[in-house]
């Protein structure tokens, strides 16, 4: 059975990860790059901290001398744009099995009839893998400048995933205690911690990411993306999922009927 | 029937039709996956992930 979800959840992640790495593709491969020439110009221009940035990534990756004020890196344009059209793809297959396992084990628990269990999980999966993290260490973008070592921001990250794992659990506990006395009630119950958790995050949470010579307003518009293209990668897992749920289900019991009236009539 | 199972029946019905080593495997896997997406260090790697990165929103360089 666990095998049966696994392959259902791999499937499902393929297909959501072909759509994924379509707007890998078509719109951020370009969008990153241009964002990336824009900081670079500003940087040259202001000849500040984006040129030192540059210089420690080349120096990572192990390349000496870099054109001045030029973004230096260890592999080729194109490279990166097809390996990064591939991760995308890759990525929906990690949300797929991910989703699959989790949704096997919680599906019992999980509050909502039929195909709303999925999309509850799914909801619950953004939150804990993007959502959460996102309100300390927000989608960055290129040229921006971090504050912290990258092992300590992993850290961070990895932290932020758990605390949103058991926001989610919680706001489900609580939907599901609300819910036996009235809906309107389990929702409310359920929107406290998240709620709880944003107020948090945005009054304590210190700003980590600055995101330097870019305009406000693109970074405005490239979060807004970064964020509806994950949460719209989580609801095509699920749906996909529950797509080949329902036929899986429909073709078994379909056969058991076959199975049954061959063998009354023998 | 579906509505009375619990998580714990779930659990039950895994380890019993899979050995550890099969949902260990699994969860290796999945694992695998993740690390080699997002945190791989090597220069290589890294950098021509760098794109995707950034369209997921886990960028750390």
């Amino acid at each position: 059975m666990l095998v049966d979800y696994l392959e259902r959840g791999v499937l499902a992640g393929a297909i959501a990860g072909i759509a994924y790495g379509l707007y890998v593709m078509l719109v951020a491969n370009p969008l990153v790059g241009y964002m990336e020439a824009l900081a670079e110009g500003a940087g040259g221009a202001e000849s500040g901290h984006e040129h030192a940035h540059a210089a420690e990534h080349a120096h990572t990756a192990g390349e000496h001398a870099h054109a001045a004020g030029e973004h230096a890196h260890a592999v080729g344009e194109t490279t990166t744009a097809v390996v990064s059209i591939g991760s995308g793809v890759f990525w929906g297959i990690l949300l797929g099995t991910a989703f699959a396992l989790a949704f096997y084990f919680l599906e019992p628990a999980l509050p909502g009839r039929g195909s709303v269990k999925g999309y509850v999980l799914a909801g619950a999966g953004f939150l804990a893998v993007s959502g959460a993290p996102w309100l300390v260490l927000p989608p960055t973008t290129p040229g921006a400048e971090q504050a912290y070592t990258p092992t300590i921001r992993i850290a961070i990250y990895g932290g932020l995933m758990l605390a949103g794992a058991l926001i989610a659990a919680t706001a489900i506990y609580g939907y599901r205690r609300g819910s036996t006395r009235s809906r309107p009630l389990g929702l409310c119950l359920a929107a406290l911690p998240i709620v709880a958790l944003a107020a948090v995050t945005t009054l304590t949470a210190p700003t980590i990411v600055e995101s330097g010579a870019i305009p406000g307003e693109l970074v405005t518009a490239f979060r807004g993306l970064t964020a509806l293209s994950q949460a719209a990668l989580w609801v095509l897992v699920a749906g996909c999922f529950d797509r080949l749920q329902t036929r899986a289900r429909a073709h078994s019991s379909t056969e058991r009927r076959v199975d049954l009236t061959t063998s009354s009539r023998s | 029937m579906e509505t009375t199972e619990t998580v714990h029946d779930r659990i039950g019905t895994a380890r019993n039709d899979h050995t550890t080593a099969q949902l260990a495997l699994v969860f290796a896997l999945v694992a695998t996956l993740a690390f080699t997406l997002l945190f791989v260090q090597e220069p290589l790697v890294h950098d021509s992930l760098h794109n995707f990165r950034h369209a997921v929103g886990v960028t750390c360089h």
